[in-house]
Formats: structure tokens, sequence, C-alpha cells
């Protein structure tokens, strides 16, 4: 059985470099405040996802006391995944299937400014052909960056236009500063930065109660390709594709695109992954690439989809979440309202 | 109190390899590269456990590959990291060995000018070799 | 082939992972360590359930209400055991301890929350129970003044107050305290 399911609600922490009081901490205006904007209460929720990644704060079960974030007490239903948020989503959008609860939340928190997330993200590579080489995501981005070069589908001038129109600036001053790990430039990275988001899921009848115009999930896919990189056409994104496809990104014209791409290359690549056109206004809020607290970055991409339609006015948006070295794993969740 | 404190969070493993990648591993020890072969023909270097495409195991027995190939993908690091597989100036590099039918990542140790798409390259063995991805030291220019 | 070449197989690989991190001492656990140097407990009360928790964590956790200084209450360094154990030390490397000791999980009189990992002396392990009342024994000033003992995070129960003691009162009646085992 299926039903209809909406985001009611959604809020984010302004995004900091180094937030100084504890996780937890960090995380309550951004519970607080998708609450209040779903107009539900902690009582309301049914079932809660949570994400984070242990290896951003060094500690094992690090996140277990994010959960406090939930008042969980009587105890409640939850579940937590080691992955972006988008993931925590995708498990709450799958468990509101079930036809017994009818509110969930999914939250997030990434702190990246304790460790050097370039270091601790080769730790989720093969381990025996990759991770004791230690390459780490940067380097890996700039494999996947130099394939599309070469085979002339993007240009150092594309990328660097992307870059101007996030981070503002000249595309071609961008094209002087020097390589970090050619071909991408220091400012063709993420911007690391540490930030926690919520997100209240409702369905049927009680998103119409809550909300007046429901960010409606129309279609929600995620796919994974292969780890290696030695065995994948890096100039192609096929999880992306797929996803793209599985969710009905095609049924309809896409208004507003948030891509959870961290280098400004990624966003070309999905692009025509995605299939989406010059008319497409991709990443209004600044995307990936202006800030990226890791495991919260894909829930944030959807949280702004969203939005776009709860208060924006659009009708038909798309939030993208990833995982993986260049590109690996994808999700796509297509938005639609009334 | 210091507000701040760095600490190094450490732990060792010790990791099983199964005959595929034990025996591309026993393979690299002995000097040699080692394949593993699709249901189709193709061969897999490193070895893969199961073909990508179809997710079938892949066939028993390894084949061998030489010890010279093709660049088919690379970035240069300017900068290397502390731990990364040289501490000068390196490019990363996906190399299809000769024989293979897929790329191998790891570091290539060539100046800038010689890192391209479609360079020869060979590989430069550790002196000692333990069975691990880094008794391949690195790449190195073909004719060099 | 080389000189290197045997008949064995090769069959596992080591891996040592090892990676940097900060611990950034948060605002609220790094006025806690000050008011511990001073010789004070002080722990929060929750405006809505009334419950105290130690040491403050700026939120409660079961009404998730945010809480600041102004939510500040004093708690007293006389205690009850609710849990105990008795650790028998494993000479592992970098282990300090040599004989067996006891860890116990506290109720300070006035807190709401127990604390744990809290060591008692002063009296022979089989001796120790759950119901009876200990009290602090504080660093001294010098000692709590210096940069030592805040340990990676900067707490305090474990630094100032170096452990507990029995106080020689009568034991807390077990309905006083099982809601607080943990």
């Amino acid at each position: 059985m299926t039903r209809d399911i909406a985001i009611v609600g959604y809020a984010s922490t302004p995004p900091q470099t180094e937030v100084r009081e504890t996780e937890t901490q960090m995380l309550f205006p951004a519970v607080n405040e998708a609450l209040e904007r779903a107009g539900v209460t902690r009582k309301d929720v049914g079932f809660t996802c949570s994400a984070s990644c242990d290896y951003l704060s060094g500690a094992p079960f690090a996140f277990v006391q994010t959960l406090e974030v939930t008042g969980a007490w009587p105890p409640i239903s939850e579940s937590h995944v080691e992955m972006d948020g988008a993931w925590a989503l995708y498990e709450a959008w799958v468990r509101l299937h079930h036809g017994d609860i009818d509110v969930a939340l999914a939250f997030a928190s990434g702190i990246t400014s304790r460790c050097n997330w370039r270091e601790v993200s080769s730790v989720q590579l093969d381990p025996y052909y990759l991770m004791p080489l230690w390459v780490d995501d940067v380097s890996l981005a700039a494999l996947q960056a130099q394939a599309l070069i070469g085979s002339g589908k993007i240009t150092e001038k594309a990328m660097a236009e992307v870059v101007a129109r996030i981070r503002g600036g000249d595309a071609a001053a961008l094209l002087d500063e020097p390589y970090v790990v050619e071909p991408l430039r220091a400012h063709d990275t993420p911007t690391m930065t540490d930030a926690g988001a919520a997100i209240i899921l409702a369905t049927g009848d009680k998103a119409r109660e809550l909300c007046e115009h429901p960010a409606w999930i129309a279609g929600i896919d995620h796919r994974s390709e292969a780890h290696y990189p030695g065995v994948r056409d890096l100039t192609l994104s096929n999880a992306a594709r797929i996803a793209g496809e599985q969710a009905g990104v095609g049924k309809g014209p896409i208004e507003v695109a948030e891509l959870a791409a961290q280098f400004s290359h990624e966003e070309l690549l999905l692009r025509e992954a995605l299939g989406l056109g010059a008319d497409v206004d991709v990443n209004p809020s600044g995307g990936t690439l202006a800030s990226n607290p890791v495991t919260v970055s894909g829930l944030i991409r959807i949280g702004e989809a969203a939005n776009a339609i709860i208060d924006g006015g659009r009708k038909r948006t798309l939030g993208h979440a990833s995982a993986g070295p260049c590109l690996q794993q994808n999700l796509v969740c297509v938005l639609e309202g009334d | 109190m210091a507000a701040e404190a760095s600490w190094t969070l450490e732990f060792p493993y010790r990791r099983s390899l199964g005959p595929v990648v034990g025996g591309f591993f026993t393979g690299l020890r002995d000097g040699k590269v080692l394949g593993s072969r699709t249901r189709d023909g193709r061969v897999l270097v490193p070895p893969l456990e199961y073909d990508p495409e179809t997710g079938e195991s892949v066939q028993d027995g390894l084949v061998e590959v030489a010890e010279t190939g093709v660049v088919t993908g690379w970035a240069w690091v300017t900068e290397p990291m502390r731990k990364h597989p040289l501490d000068h100036a390196f490019a990363w590099a996906l190399v299809k060995l000769d024989g293979a039918d897929s790329s191998l990542l790891h570091a290539l140790d060539a100046p800038r000018e010689a890192v391209s798409t479609g360079a020869r390259v060979r590989i430069r063995w550790a002196g000692e070799r333990k069975g691990h991805i880094t008794d391949i030291a690195c790449f190195e220019q073909e004719n060099s | 082939m080389t000189d290197q070449q045997t008949d064995e197989k090769v069959a596992f690989m080591p891996q040592m992972v090892n990676l940097e991190y900060r611990i950034v001492t948060s605002p609220i656990h790094q006025r806690f360590d000050k008011q511990m140097r001073e010789g004070r407990i002080v722990g929060q009360k929750c405006p809505s359930c009334g419950l105290v928790f130690v040491p403050p964590k700026g939120f409660c956790p079961l009404c998730a209400i945010v809480m600041t200084e102004k939510d500040e209450v004093a708690v007293k360094d006389t205690a009850t055991v609710t849990s105990f154990t008795v650790i028998t030390p494993i000479q592992y490397q970098g282990q300090k301890e040599r004989e067996e000791y006891v860890l116990a999980n506290l109720i300070l009189d006035g807190a709401d929350s127990s604390i744990g990992q809290q060591r008692i002396e002063g009296i022979p392990h089989h001796d120790v129970r759950m119901g009876m009342r200990v009290k602090a024994v504080w660093a001294t000033p010098e000692e709590r003044a210096g940069e030592e003992g805040g340990g990676m995070r900067g707490w305090g129960l474990t630094a100032a107050v170096k452990h507990w003691e029995p106080s020689g009162e009568p034991d807390t009646p077990r309905e006083q305290y099982q809601e607080h085992i943990l």
C-alpha cells in the first residue's frame, strides 16, 4: 500500500565554521523550528530517524547523545543511519508506508570542524585497494573532473562559472587561482561547515491539516554504482540518472533543483544525468559547494527544495543527496505542490 | 583548563583476504600482477570478487597481466597530504595494465608534463614486498 | 621471481587506522569545570518538570527544553550509591591501574540524574552496597587550580573530586533511589 506523504516542516541551523557548543545543543533550534513550522509537537511524532557519522567526532556511538534532542520519554520509536540525513528521510518515508503512524521526524547533524575531513574520507573506501593509499575525496573528485574535461564534456571555464554563480566573483579571475589537486582549485571544493537540520513528514489528510502547501513526495529513489573508480565510467553518473528516472524527474518540468554537488564539476555532471535544462534554478540556497556539513548536506537540499513549495510558490522541485567516491551513490527526491 | 585538546584515534585491524584479494596480494608479493575474469572474459585488475556489471562471482583462478600499461585518468597533487604514497608532487593515475580491461588506481611518480591520458607507464615495485597494495610503490614512466 | 617468493599464500593484511581529532570543550562544560574547581557542584533544574540534572546539559532531556545559567541550582557533595561494580584491571598497554577498585553510580543529594564512573575508596570492596551513603573527597584547591586533571573533555567530577568515601550515615532505603539505578 502506498500513501501520500509530504514534507510539512523543515529547518536548518545557520552553517558555522566551528560550533563551540555540544552537538545536541546545536541541533535544538533546528528540531524545534521544524516542529513549529509543521505545527506538531514531539508527542505527535510516531517515528524518528537520525543521521550522523561517528568518524566526524572520532567517538563510537557519538550520535546516541544527540537523541536527547527528541525528548525521548516515554521511549520513542527511532532508528539511525550512519549516512546523510537524506537516507534518514528515506527510512522515515518507508516507515510511514506501514500505515499505522502519520508523522515522522528525520534529523541530521554534522560537525566537520573536529577532524581533517579530507583524511577521514579515505577511511570509507575499499580497505584493501584504496584506503592504504589514503586517497582522499578531493583527489577522487579531481579524477572525475579530469575525466569529464578530458572527454570534452565540460571545461574548467564552465566549472568556474558554477563557482562564480554560487560564491560570487568573476569566472575568468577564478581561473587564475592555483590548483589544489588539478584540475580542482580551492574554490571548486566545498566549504566545510558545522550544522544540523530537521524535516517533518506527514501523510495524506494529516499533511493537509498541518500545512497549506505541503511538498508532496511524488517520487524518491536511491541507487549506487560500483565502488572502485577503475571499473566505472567517471564521465557519467549512472546511479544519479537511474535514481532520477525512478523518482520520475522527467515526468514534468522541474523549477528548482537542489543538488548535493560538493564540487563544481559535480553540478555539471548531475545536470546532465538528471536532464535539467538551463531554465532550472539550480542550488538557489548555495548548495553543498557553499556549505558542506557532510552528513546534513542532502537533507538540507531536500528541505530547501521543499521550502520552495511550502513557502515559495513553486509546484515541482527536486532535492538530491550523494555518498561515496565520485558520486557513487545518489538519492533523488521529487517534490510537488498541489 | 584548556578549552581544546588534540588526540589521535588509532586502531589496528587484521583483515582476512579470501582467495581473490589474497591471490592478488600473493601475486604482488611475488612480483606479478594478477586479475580476475568475468564470465564474458573481461579481466579486472585489481581483481574484484564479483562482476560489477552482472553481480555474478568471477571465474575461478586469476590470470596474469603485464607490469606495463596506459594511463586512462589522472589528477595532479601539488602538495601531498601526510599519508599519501609520495612526499613530493605526484599524480593519482588510473592505469589499465596491458591485458586488463579495468584500471588500477595508484600514485604515478613522473613530472607534470609527462602525465596525460594515454601515457605509457610501468610498475615500480617496492623493495620489500609483503602482500599489500603498496607492494606497488607507485607507477613511473615506461621509458624512464 | 624474487627471493621472497614462498609457497605460502597471503591470507591476511594488517591495517592501522589513525586519525587526528580536536576535542573542543563546550562553554557549558567549561563552566561546570570552573565551578568544580571552585569546590561547587552545580546542576540545572528544568522549569517544566522540576528535575535537576548534573552535570548540566543546557537542556532537559525529558522535556526537550533549553536551559541556561538562570536554571542553575546547587547540588550537594554527598550522595547515595545506586549501583556499583568491582573492576579487575586488565593489564592492557597503557593501563595505569594495578589493583581492583570500585566504580559506582551515585545520585547526589539535590540531583535527579545519576552520575557514573565515580570511584569509591576507604571501604573494603565487598562491603560496598547499593544505598550506601558517601561524601566527596575533593582535590586540594591548589590541585584544582592546575591544568592537570581536566581530562580530555575538561569535566570536573573525576578530577576535582578524587573519589568518594563512606559518610557513616544510615543507608538510603531502596524505594528512594530505585528509579535512579543507572
